[in-house]
């Protein structure tokens, strides 16, 4: 049958002894002018199934600025992550990106594009689609942050090959006058809202870049590189890849923390946590060649913009109004990125997601949700309608916490040797490709582009620095 | 909790299905109405387009048989189901259950359609699957697009409960806003899913009970109060729960026909609609599911291109295809049919194509010649801006993914009779395995 990894999984989850949450880590410069230090070098990454696969990818030529939005325990940026380090700046900041080229000599130059934008360059050597840089050549861009939101950088030299190697990453533009009427940001927020738009508030971010690695393609770069070749020729097509990557990681070491050790050059993750009620803006990025139907369970979100243009009414003479699509599944295209709004109450179930042990639900004044829990107050206390199948003729799943309801004590309907990690009862959703078969690791299920959001109980802290 | 219809049980099997709820007591003007539906999930046998057979995963009917047969959702009233003579009628006892739903299992999986307002009670039983008594599989329902759905009901396994063999589930919905939706397996997805357990699932709106003097924009606005809207013209959540924005003028039409959404103006009118899947096969797979040995997950790649289970010309077969399987006995394997007609000289002009995607492998192209279409929804959505707007647009063809919907219209008003086609335009859908022509196509005939 097909392998199953559920050791795997319990062994990964339980790493640092701490429960993994998730947020939109990267690095900043100074305030109005930040200037970013990168390069792009070789290194190992690491899959679930044990793999360590040569790729490339940028990072920090030296320790960056800053951090947002907390510092890494060891406070260091790698010289070599995959995803690029998330560069984080301000709408209308003036932004310079050095970038010196570590790659072997055999791989040539290298570039960074910053699509939506008006580049001017220095430096470098020229290239078809940019200046590059080359083994002693370092070239700098500059650009003007023009548009808020989600948008990408990656390689323009050879791009068929370095875009694969692994040479991409983010760059978030934060709102330069986010609305007054957001509410208060989150500790580990960037912003309170994606735009300056106040239909754009938020609560939570995550950031979800896809991309493939096909294993034929770097092995071979591996090999030339080893063997001093004078210039890398890599067959690509007919491209198969086999491993399926959110934020460079597979499931579940993309559920594992931001930082974590174990991965030193795959530092982002993939753990949506988030309360009732939350808007929590989704940062998707198309990386790699392939569409992905990003299913995320749940509820429908609300597409804001593409490629960190905001969609708005055309008859809406102050460009407010929203006007992107409710979808339940997000087509990532390559090269482009969306942002969107996800957020989740249970209403309208007919019974109450907080089972029917005491407990309150008082609506917020023009509300039918509770001011705190986000309770839909018109099902409080209704029971499930039907009778759930008696513990001994089901099976459990590892985030399941023995009952229905949210938040309800965990273990309370499990048999004995059931092994599960959802601690606080939460609700797990599987985020994760539709295109099933990227849901595995080389083979293996589960694995690849698959990711649990958790919707905890409302007196559950989420601590989205891990 | 009002009367609760509890059939016979045996082993674990527990059919649910009451009579009453609180939220439709007995006699209610409660608008909406209780719904029930029985499958089975375990293994059965399909025929593919070139005369090859198939060994599948799937979901089978144990309620609805008469209407699944006819090509029909297999969703009925309490009524109907709880009856003891209805063809209908659910299959509970033990014994009914195994005879019929070993090996029952259908490609695409039994349709299911319910109204905005019902409450849908929905019983899973796993019959286990006869070709592969190495397995302990379990089953689940996953009811995909559900807006605010609960963990618990959402049929991912990791997440929840699945049911083990020879038990039954039931899961419980209220009828989400209207749209297309679709449903599969939430098992082993890479596995389950390319074994075939997907089948199709959509709830037509409350607008369809207006009739011809009633108003569909001040129904609109009065629904949207009453679920919480201040104004009753604009949404008060950024995902419109349960609300639909008002068109920006406030239009003149009436009630009485078929509309896929609450418009508010009669603009998702259709006089006939045809659910339509896209999926695929890939034999290789099938065939090493028959041998006891794991499938290779990497090499995955469809070879038999099918719409709602079927693949050119067989989509087009008005009948439903039995296969016989492995036990020698025939049985109905692919009751839906895909052949489009809009009767003109019937009075028909508008076609719903209410088209859902679940391939495991890639995304598909759907394309018409000769007569436009006209994308109104997608994943279960109006294209509404948050002001009103109606953002539909006409094209020539749609291109999605597994885990997305589309909801089409095709106008025939200006389009003389003949025979059309829908199709994939990518080129190598058009295929069944190596018989090279067939695959992601069927026919439009415009009478």
């Amino acid at each position: 049958m097909r392998k199953f990894v559920s050791a795997v999984f319990t062994g990964a989850l339980a790493l640092c002894g701490q429960v993994a949450h998730a947020s939109v880590p990267g690095i900043t410069g100074a305030s109005g002018n930040p200037v970013f230090k990168l390069t792009a070098s070789p290194a190992y990454i690491s899959q679930p199934d044990g793999m360590s696969i040569y790729s490339w990818g940028y990072g920090c030529a030296s320790q960056p600025y800053g951090f947002q939005p907390f510092t890494p325990a060891d406070n260091t940026c790698p010289q070599m992550q995959m995803p690029g380090p998330t560069l984080i700046v301000q709408e209308g900041d003036m932004v310079t990106v050095n970038l010196t080229d570590n790659l072997p000599a055999a791989a040539g130059n290298t570039s960074i594009l910053f699509p939506g934008f008006n580049v001017s360059t220095s430096g470098g050597v020229a290239g078809l689609m940019t200046q590059e840089a080359g083994p002693d050549t370092p070239v700098t861009y500059t650009f003007t942050a023009t548009t808020p939101g989600t948008h990408s950088y990656y390689s323009g030299t050879r791009p068929d090959l370095q875009v694969e190697m692994g040479l991409f990453g983010a760059l978030i533009v934060l709102p330069k006058n986010p609305p007054v009427q957001c509410a208060a940001k989150g500790d580990f927020s960037l912003s309170t809202a994606a735009y300056d738009n106040p239909n754009t508030c938020y609560d939570r971010e995550y950031l979800f870049q896809f991309s493939e690695l096909s294993l034929k393609v770097h092995r071979q770069v591996e090999q030339q590189v080893l063997a001093n070749a004078n210039h890398i020729t890599a067959k690509i097509e007919p491209y198969h890849p086999e491993y399926f990557l959110v934020n460079g990681r597979s499931m579940p070491d993309d559920m594992d923390a931001n930082y974590a050790p174990v991965y030193p050059h795959q530092p982002y993750n993939g753990n949506p946590h988030m309360h009732p009620g939350d808007l929590v803006l989704m940062r998707v990025i198309g990386q790699g060649r392939w569409q992905h139907p990003f299913h995320h369970h749940g509820n429908h979100a609300r597409v804001l913009a593409r490629d960190g243009n905001l969609i708005t009414s055309q008859s809406d003479a102050t460009n407010t109004a929203l006007a992107g699509p409710l979808v339940f599944t997000v087509p990532t295209v390559s090269g482009q990125t969306l942002d969107a709004i996800f957020t989740w109450t249970g209403q309208g179930l007919n019974w109450d997601v907080y089972g029917t042990a005491p407990h309150t639900c008082s609506p917020a004044p023009g509300s039918n949700l509770d001011a705190t829990t986000k309770e839909y107050c018109p099902d409080h206390m209704k029971p499930i309608p039907v009778t759930t199948p008696d513990k001994n003729i089901v099976s459990n799943g590892l985030w399941y916490g023995g009952s229905p309801y949210l938040g309800s004590p965990v273990g309370s309907n499990l048999i004995p040797g059931t092994t599960e990690i959802n601690t606080g009862g939460s609700y797990a959703y599987m985020w994760h490709s539709h295109d099933e078969r990227e849901i595995t690791t080389n083979d293996v299920f589960p694995g690849g582009m698959m990711m649990m959001l958790l919707i905890d109980p409302p007196s559950l802290p989420i601590d989205e620095q891990q | 909790m009002g009367s609760l219809s509890i059939h016979a049980r045996g082993q674990s099997f527990n059919v649910q299905c009451p009579t009453t709820t609180t939220l439709h007591p007995r006699n209610s003007i409660t608008p909406g109405a209780i719904k029930c539906q029985e499958v089975s999930g375990g293994d059965g046998f399909a025929t593919m387009a070139d005369g090859n057979q198939i060994f599948l995963f799937g979901f089978g009917p144990l309620s609805g048989l008469a209407d699944i047969q006819s090509g029909l959702p297999g969703t009925e009233t309490a009524a109907v189901f709880n009856s003891t003579s209805d063809k209908n009628r659910a299959l509970t006892s033990v014994g009914d259950i195994m005879d019929t739903g070993v090996m029952n299992a259908e490609s695409p999986a039994p349709t299911m359609a319910i109204d905005e307002d019902d409450e849908f009670f929905l019983t899973l039983t796993n019959v286990g699957m006869i070709m592969r008594p190495d397995l302990f599989e379990q089953h689940t329902i996953h009811f995909h697009g559900y807006p605010n759905a609960s963990s618990y009901f959402d049929g991912v396994p990791d997440a929840s409960v699945a049911i083990n063999i020879g038990g039954s589930m039931t899961y419980y919905y209220t009828a989400p806003d209207a749209g297309t939706y679709f449903w599969h397996c939430h098992i082993s997805p890479p596995e389950h899913l390319q074994m075939g357990m997907v089948g199709q699932l959509y709830v037509r709106p409350r607008q369809n009970r207006l009739n011809s003097r009633q108003n569909l924009y001040d129904a609109l606005l009065n629904s949207n109060l009453a679920k919480g809207s201040a104004d009753g013209k604009l949404c008060s959540d950024i995902l419109c729960t349960n609300e639909t924005p008002v068109p920006v003028v406030r239009s003149p039409v009436t009630g009485g026909k078929k509309y896929a959404y609450n418009d508010g103006d009669g603009s998702t009118q259709y006089d006939v609609e045809y659910p339509i899947q896209i999926m695929g096969f890939d034999p290789n797979f099938h065939f090493v599911a028959t041998t006891f040995n794991p499938e290779g997950f990497a090499d995955m790649k469809d070879k038999y291109y099918l719409l709602s289970g079927r693949g050119y010309p067989d989509t087009v077969n008005q009948s439903y295809i039995s296969t016989e399987g492995a036990d020698g006995k025939s049985r109905p394997s692919q009751p839906v049919r895909s052949l489009i007609v809009i009767n003109k000289s019937g009075g028909q002009k508008k076609a719903l194509l209410r088209i859902s995607d679940l391939s495991v492998t890639e995304f598909t192209t759907l394309a018409t010649v000769g007569i436009p279409m006209t994308v109104i929804a997608q994943d279960a959505r109006l294209l509404r801006d948050s002001l009103g707007n109606n953002m539909y647009y006409q094209t020539n063809s749609i291109t999605i993914g597994g885990g997305q919907s589309a909801d089409v219209i095709l106008d025939a008003t200006n389009i003389p009779t003949g025979t059309y086609f829908l199709y994939s335009t990518n080129l190598d859908h058009l295929s069944n395995d190596a018989e090279n022509f067939g695959g992601q196509m069927t026919e439009i005939h415009v009478l």
